[in-house]
């Protein structure tokens, strides 16, 4: 490519400059196929490959199961006669329950989340970006300590209850039932619909709805055909990450719905624990192409949306304090009022009892857990968890995982928003790691990775923080995507093909010209790449075996100790302080750029 | 005082350690025999006569797997002095304590993958694992057999050895029981009927016996007392009494202390480590059922492929020397394995025995286990 007389260092550079897309796509290929696609592949062939014989005998088993499928069952089976005593005896079956479950749990999410994305917008107070940040913290909180929180907030003799006497009511019993396990998934996921709106919603085009109400539309005729449009793929795709997880949930079904209420994730689970694994890898295909027809079925509809280019432009904010009294606006203030009692329930009420936990003892407060923290510091030994290690290794494998993450999230955004056949399914295929579960990752990655595997001769393993970085990358940038490709899709096409005519290569017109216009996108990516790898625990315990690359859940999770939770509630405070503080600053350096 | 005598008795054994070794060279295995623990009078000829031949007889690195809270509990785990004590006895040999995340199955995965198993001894066997080995690995062998090698597998009690094989060697027990809070049960349930009275209903958390040990051992108490063909029955009962299946020990256990219900099955131990932490004792009240309670002992093995075998069986002798058993009972809160090591005073006082210890056997658990499991997961889960 270099022409005589050119600086060959430059010329490399442009050469890297104008490929730079097809290089990073193939590189991200490159990562999915080792850290995901082989691992979880060998996991799936188990379901088809029995004591060395290719079979299809266990998948027609567990198909024809009623105790998986309910009514299905009979039909998968082709015994349609058997369709109605089957709906006498279990009608849903484990699938159908984990289904009624996740639609229960989605509802609860968006109801909760809504809200929460419209005072996060629409209103200006003081604290207003830091509560932002925060909103991403329930993401990152170990289930551990969700379930400890819960269970002592929600509890027959918790705060909650003692709060109802004071007014003569009560007392609840929500632990270990289908409510305990639908609030608890709220917790964890109305803060990812609210977030993914918020983002949507700051980047409306305010001109838009000013156009319709100056034709005479009235304000909910503004909002239902103008601002609605705008805002429904972001809420649709907060619903549908929410149901793809909470379908696949299973540490706080375990802790707080009680075996009673069983998911089919609680069920691969054991099946693996038990080593069943031809059985468990069937119901882990079966979960999975329920989560990515829904992943391709929301991605269809996102495709169709992003047609309309449109530019940022939100309308102003509204104070907390109106500027002159009307009573619309004194009822919506009462309603926002009314939000934020709720908030302080289901939020701050279990997240604050984890940390009153954290400085009780039997005879009232103590110190003594904070103490063994320090002490397990100073003086642990090699193979014990010390937590000071744990702090500096999450936030090194969270800036790795952004550095990955990000550019990985932004080139399939550009691969997949500009078009080609077959694309959809592609995107789908690339958004794969959010629909399977953990376990499977996991045990994917233990074959995979960790045992490696014989090529030419010698064992290729790959473990060690390199790979636990990648692996959180893998698990991360679907999040990135998510929160990019919708609005890079509503760039302007014209403004890029100006700035290619001007003779920008394709990346300069990205860096320059596209990311700045969808900035809230990338730092809202951003912010979730940081926190899933802060909050990851699967893969991390498992790529961290023999060494010392443990992280804050993982020593949250070491910490629970024989008939104590002390120390496991401390550490679950520190990773609380440590992922609000990087989580504030995450955002408001994302911010500086944004703005 | 009680840390001076620690000590001392530390010291002491050091120096009986490796006089056994001087002795050793005749017998089978280098081990360390120190019966003498308690007399604490050595002379330092001795010493110095054993430092160099224990350099000579054991040295290397043994890698020791186990579930983590035996190495990392915040409270007390053993892990930590029996690596020092060992490496005293042995100056040139260390102990690497290894605990993958899913601690037995790693092992059992990486032979059914033909990897390298990378570890000599295994801690915290029990029997369910030892039937899933053999049904799952058929001819491979994971553990080689190792009681003829320990001179102290003598004082192993019988009725806890839980191996027909003699591979897996038991290191402590506990009894699975109920334990409950006086304040609010003012007549504790005595039989397994008596759980099903109107007076309990809704007062038992009991473990998920698919993943928790706890909740396995009730599952299978509940089929040795009433029968395989009456426990689903039993449980449907049970189930209709509001009794709540929480996932694991520590969950059920939380709930428990948090007033969700007043009675959870635990261990009989409990009253050690509440007393421990000052707590009110009215509240960790330990119960048995019919007079039983599940014995659920925990054993250890030699990894079939090791390269450390002499290592391998020193190290497990040591953990069923008295003096390890003593430590071993205290630090991990379960009784000793053997007949040799007396109880401390705190122990004989809260820990309680079942008048009848009742536990499966290997041959009464094979082909069996799975069945029961899961015809009892099937009726409980799904969301009925």
């Amino acid at each position: 490519m270099a022409r005589p007389g050119d600086d060959p260092a430059r010329a490399v550079g442009r050469w890297l400059e104008r490929h730079a897309v097809s290089t990073l796509g193939v590189a991200t290929a490159l990562v999915l196929a080792v850290v995901f696609y082989y691992p979880v592949l060998t996991v799936f062939a188990d379901a088809i490959r029995v004591g060395g014989a290719w079979t299809l005998e266990v998948v027609r088993e567990v198909l024809t199961d009623p105790f998986y499928f309910g009514v299905l069952a009979p039909l998968f089976g082709g015994d349609f006669g058997a369709v109605a005593e089957v709906a006498a005896e279990s009608p849903l079956g484990l699938f159908g329950f984990t289904a009624y479950q996740a639609f229960l749990s989605t509802v609860a999410s968006v109801l909760l989340g809504l809200p929460g994305a419209y005072v996060l917008s629409r209103y200006e107070f003081p604290g207003r970006r830091t509560v932002r940040s925060l909103t991403i913290l329930p993401f990152v909180m170990p289930s551990i300590m969700v379930a400890i929180g819960f269970v002592a907030f929600f509890g027959t003799n918790g705060p909650l209850n003692d709060l109802l006497a004071v007014f003569g009511l009560g007392p609840v019993n929500l632990l270990f039932t289908l409510e305990a396990i639908v609030v608890a998934h709220a917790f964890y996921n109305a803060p990812l619909v609210a977030r993914v709106t918020t983002a949507a919603w700051e980047s409306v085009d305010a001109r838009m709805v000013e156009t319709a109400r100056s034709l005479g539309a009235n304000p909910w005729r503004a909002f239902r055909d103008v601002l609605a449009p705008q805002l429904l793929p972001a809420v649709l795709t907060g619903a549908l990450l929410t149901f793809v997880f909470t379908f696949m949930s299973f540490p706080i079904v375990l802790a707080l719905g009680g075996f009673q209420l069983a998911t089919v994730e609680v069920w691969v689970y054991s099946l693996v624990q038990e080593l069943e694994y031809a059985e468990a890898a069937t119901l882990a295909v079966a979960e999975t192409a329920v989560s990515l027809a829904l992943t391709y079925a929301y991605l269809r509809y996102e495709a169709r949306q992003s047609d309309a280019g449109r530019a940022a432009n939100p309308p102003p904010r509204k104070r907390l304090l109106p500027e002159s009294f009307s009573p619309v606006a004194a009822l919506e203030r009462a309603g926002v009022v009314a939000y934020a009692l709720v908030v302080v329930v289901v939020f701050v009420g279990p997240v604050v009892s984890m940390v009153a936990e954290s400085v009780t003892g039997p005879n009232g407060l103590t110190l003594r857990y904070y103490q063994f923290l320090v002490q397990r510091q100073a003086e642990g030994a090699s193979f014990q968890t010390k937590p000071g290690v744990a702090v500096r290794n999450s936030l090194v494998f969270g800036a790795a995982t952004l550095l990955v993450a990000l550019p990985m999230g932004v080139t399939i955004s550009v691969l997949t928003t500009r078009g080609g056949r077959g694309r959809r399914l592609a995107d789908a295929l690339a958004m794969a790691p959010l629909a399977v579960s953990g376990v499977v990752v996991g045990l994917g990655m233990l074959r995979g990775l960790v045992f490696g595997v014989e090529l030419l001769g010698h064992r290729v393993q790959v473990t060690g923080p390199v790979a636990i970085a990648l692996a959180h990358a893998v698990a991360a940038y679907p999040f990135v995507v998510r929160n990019v490709a919708p609005l890079l899709g509503g760039v302007d096409r014209s403004v890029v093909e100006s700035a290619r005519a001007l003779g920008a290569t394709r990346v300069r017109a990205l860096l320059d010209v596209e990311l700045p216009l969808v900035a809230s996108g990338v730092a809202a990516g951003a912010a979730f790449a940081f926190a899933i790898s802060i909050g990851e625990f699967d893969s991390t315990v498992i790529l961290a075996t023999g060494s010392s690359s443990y992280t804050m859940p993982v020593a949250v999770e070491r910490y629970i100790g024989n008939r104590t939770l002390g120390p496991a509630t401390a550490m679950g405070t520190v990773l609380l302080a440590v992922t609000s503080v990087s989580f504030v600053v995450v955002d408001r350096l994302g911010g500086r750029w944004e703005a | 005082m009680r840390r001076r005598t620690v000590l001392k008795h530390g010291a002491t054994a050091t120096l009986v350690g490796l006089a056994g070794c001087t002795g050793g060279e005749g017998g089978q295995e280098t081990t360390t025999d120190e019966t003498t623990t308690d007399t604490g009078m050595r002379t330092t000829t001795e010493e110095t006569t054993a430092e160099t031949t224990t350099e000579e007889s054991l040295s290397g690195t043994l890698k020791v797997a186990t579930y983590s809270s035996f190495v990392d509990a915040p409270s007390s785990s053993p892990g930590a002095w029996l690596k020092n004590e060992f490496e005293k006895r042995h100056p040139d040999v260390t102990v690497e304590w290894k605990t993958p995340e899913n601690e037995l199955n790693y092992y059992v995965q990486r032979a059914t993958q033909g990897v390298d198993v990378d570890a000599d001894v295994y801690v915290g066997l029990n029997v369910d694992h030892l039937i899933r080995i053999d049904e799952k690995l058929g001819e491979k062998r994971l553990f080689a057999p190792m009681a003829d090698q320990l001179s102290n597998y003598g004082h192993v009690k019988e009725g806890l050895k839980f191996d027909p094989k003699r591979r897996a060697i038991p290191y402590d027990t506990g009894y699975i029981s109920l334990v409950y809070d006086e304040n609010e049960i003012q007549q504790a349930p005595e039989t397994f009927q008596d759980l099903l009275k109107d007076r309990y209903e809704g007062k038992l958390i009991v473990q998920n016996a698919k993943t928790a040990a706890t909740g396995r051992a009730f599952l299978l108490w509940t089929v040795n007392t009433l029968g395989e063909d009456q426990y689903l029955d039993y449980w449907t009962k049970l189930e209709q009494n509001g009794i709540k299946i929480l996932g694991s020990w520590s969950d059920a256990y939380t709930a428990y202390e948090n007033g969700e219900a007043p009675m959870v099955v635990s261990y009989s131990t409990d009253q050690v480590y509440a007393n421990r932490q000052d707590k009110d004792l009215s509240k960790h009240q330990v119960g048995f059922l019919n007079d039983q309670g599940y014995a659920n002992p925990e054993g250890m093995a030699k990894f079939a492929d090791t390269d450390n075998p002499e290592l391998a069986a020193a190290f497990m002798d040591f953990l069923l020397s008295k003096q390890a058993q003593q430590k071993i009972a205290q630090l991990n809160v379960q009784f000793p394995a053997t007949d040799w090591a007396p109880l401390s005073a705190e122990f004989q006082k809260y820990a309680k025995t079942p008048e009848n210890p009742v536990t499966f056997t290997y041959e009464e658990l094979q082909g069996n286990v799975d069945d029961w499991v899961d015809a009892w997961a099937r009726q409980i889960a799904g969301g009925k």
